[in-house]
């Protein structure tokens, strides 16, 4: 791998949070173009704070951060220029309830990228069809249950056309019967070279789609490491414990 | 057999058991007592000629006689407008909602309306004269109200949309009829009075009031420090005060606080302090709406890279604002009502002018029959702004619930 295929390069990054908890101490991750990368980790272990700093919704004290060349900084123009190319998915899909599922996809393209509506609106609705909701496009998003929600903000995220996605435990708040069909978006997007940061306790998505696993705990990467070997032969004690845990 | 079982539910609703019986009991006499006294008093002990002495002094106050067409044309662009407004509500509900029409009772809303109009200026025995305009200023209302459902399918949608912008354009229309100017003999705000000077004082506090408010939620919830600071300064400082010390005040520093000495009429200083005073309302009832929200709106519309600004706009304020609306309407309500606290710094406004009268000496010991017109009144006024806050409630809520 080349640098230029080098989509988010983090260095010791540093976050304490404003009542001292030091949450992230010193993490490093590269995220190569086209790469799936799964960050596992115990709740506390700072992973989901991890990946909210990629766009900044988490600022962090020391370190650096750089995406698709773009170093990221307190400058807000900076921050918004980042936070176009960066998809980000909730675990509580936070999709905006006054709006339609076709308004909720077209807001940002339309605002943030000045396009015209009514091409938006035709890919907006090409996407829906792509996660197998076009159908519910005028509905609002109450109407819906939690995995078409969850699928909707996927799509949302998508029409921005960003160049890597985020996934903060996307199926976390789903309920059980839910969560395959989000995680069958998520493959067919990794199928077709989406570049993704996904934190998540699912371990056969790990397997199946991670180019990369990463444990995370206590604010520190402990283990990196194919999916294959790190399901199977984890080098570190710590991974072992975690692994017995959640099996 | 219909008949025998809303007979039942009657029963089973007030006699369902001893104690139920006894307090519907009870209840019913003292509102057949109430009731008996009140309508022996209207029908035979109430002299209703000081309304019908005054009626003019009620409406408009000591408006010039010669100018008065202003105000009549200026209630029947509303009446129009109105018509063709609440035709279209009802003609296109919203696409997600095809069932139900706004409102729901609609038929009887517009026959409330016709019958009040037809009733009112005889029971008050008005001039012919003018209980004809009200009943041509109505039946155009209604007319308006059907034609606009009759052609609205037929007009290009942009005519449907753009028509809301009728209402601020009338508003200043309807000022500029008022007051004068643009080639209109000018009308010295001390010559408005009654209902007009009442709306009038309401309709400026309650629309400036409310982007005020609004900016001072978002003030109080700033990362900057100064601004959070003055918004809370300003905010607390009016909540602590009673309205009337404040009118006194404004009536005498006013004047000092604006640049360049400008000072206005005693009617908008009056104005600009309601404006102020209902601002620190309404900002709180804004900020509980802020509050409600959950912080992953925000974050999400910042992750899709809206700026601030317009992720407070589209995503925020929106929400926030349809969870405010009820408390927002209630201060509006406060308002209206609160108008009557002018009367006290000398302006003849409704309770003003009230009190002008009922201190002539012709029409003396007529303050029962004065005083319920009043509440009457503004009880019309109130119901109104409650009926169409819930109708929009209605029409914003973007969760409907299966029926």
């Amino acid at each position: 791998m080349t640098d230029r295929d080098l989509m988010i390069e983090a260095r010791g990054v540093q976050k304490w949070y404003p009542n001292g908890y030091h949450a992230l101490r010193g993490v490093d991750l590269n995220v190569y173009r086209g790469e799936v990368v799964v960050i596992m980790g115990p709740s506390g272990s700072g992973k989901s704070t991890f990946i909210r700093t990629f766009n900044a919704l988490e600022d962090i004290q020391g370190g650096s951060i750089v995406v698709d060349g773009m170093t990221l900084s307190d400058d807000v123009r900076n921050i918004d220029a980042i936070r176009r190319e960066v998809g980000m998915v909730f675990q509580q899909f936070n999709l905006f309830p006054h709006l339609t599922v076709l308004e909720n996809l077209c807001l940002a393209p339309v605002l943030v990228r000045k396009r015209k509506k009514a091409e938006v609106e035709q890919e907006a609705l090409a996407l829906l069809e792509r996660v197998n909701i076009r159908e519910q496009a005028h509905k609002y998003p109450g109407q819906l249950s939690g995995g078409q929600q969850q699928r909707v903000a996927i799509a949302r995220s998508l029409c921005m056309e960003p160049r890597v996605m985020l996934f903060d435990e996307p199926t976390s708040a789903l309920d059980p019967e839910m969560v395959q069909e989000v995680l069958e978006v998520m493959q067919e997007l990794a199928r077709e070279g989406m570049t993704m940061v996904v934190v998540t306790h699912e371990v056969r998505f790990a397997r199946q789609v991670a180019s990369r696993v990463v444990l995370m705990a206590e604010g520190e990467v402990v283990e990196m490491a194919p999916p294959e070997q790190f399901f199977t032969a984890p080098q570190h004690e710590r991974t072992r414990q975690f692994l017995s845990q959640i099996a | 057999m219909e008949r025998s079982s809303s007979l039942q539910r009657l029963r089973a609703a007030l006699f369902a058991s001893r104690l139920d019986g006894l307090i519907t009991v009870v209840l019913l006499a003292a509102l057949l007592a109430g009731g008996q006294a009140l309508l022996h008093w209207l029908v035979f002990k109430a002299q209703w000629a000081v309304i019908q002495a005054n009626s003019t002094l009620f409406a408009i106050g000591r408006y010039p006689l010669d100018q008065q067409w202003r105000l009549w044309l200026l209630s029947v662009l509303l009446a129009a407008a109105t018509g063709v407004s609440w035709g279209w509500l009802r003609a296109f509900p919203r696409p997600d909602r095809r069932t139900r029409l706004w409102p729901a009772n609609d038929r009887l809303a517009a026959a409330v309306l016709a019958g009040l109009a037809l009733l009112l200026p005889l029971f008050l025995q008005l001039s012919a004269a003018i209980s004809q305009r009200w009943w041509g200023i109505t039946a155009l209302l209604l007319a308006c109200r059907w034609w606009a459902g009759r052609v609205g399918p037929a007009l290009p949608a942009a005519v449907r949309r753009g028509w809301p912008v009728i209402w601020p354009l009338l508003y200043l229309l309807g000022m500029t009829l008022i007051a004068g100017g643009l080639g209109l003999p000018v009308v010295s705000p001390s010559r408005w009075g009654g209902l007009l000077l009442t709306l009038i004082e309401a309709s400026f506090a309650i629309l400036l009031c409310f982007p005020l408010g609004v900016l001072l939620a978002l003030g109080r919830r700033s990362r900057l420090p100064l601004l959070r600071w003055l918004s809370v300064l300003y905010i607390e400082f009016i909540r602590g005060a009673p309205l009337i010390t404040l009118l006194f005040l404004g009536q005498n520093i006013l004047g000092l606080l604006l640049p360049g000495g400008f000072s206005p009429d005693r009617v908008w200083r009056a104005a600009w302090v309601l404006t102020f005073f209902a601002a620190a309302y309404v900002a709180e009832a804004v900020r509980s709406g802020l509050v409600a929200l959950p912080p992953g709106q925000m974050e999400a519309a910042r992750a899709l890279g809206l700026p601030v600004h317009q992720a407070m706009l589209k995503v925020v304020l929106p929400q926030a604002l349809r969870v405010a609306l009820p408390a927002m309407v209630g201060q509006f309500i406060n308002l209206l009502q609160d108008t009557t606290l002018l009367s006290l710094i000398g302006l003849f406004e409704l309770l003003g002018t009230a009190r002008a009268v009922m201190a002539n000496p012709a029409f003396l010991g007529k303050d029962a029959e004065v005083y319920l017109v009043l509440a009457v009144l503004f009880w019309c006024c109130c119901a109104a702004l409650g009926l169409g806050s819930r109708a929009l409630e209605t029409r914003l809520n973007s969760n409907p619930q299966p029926a």
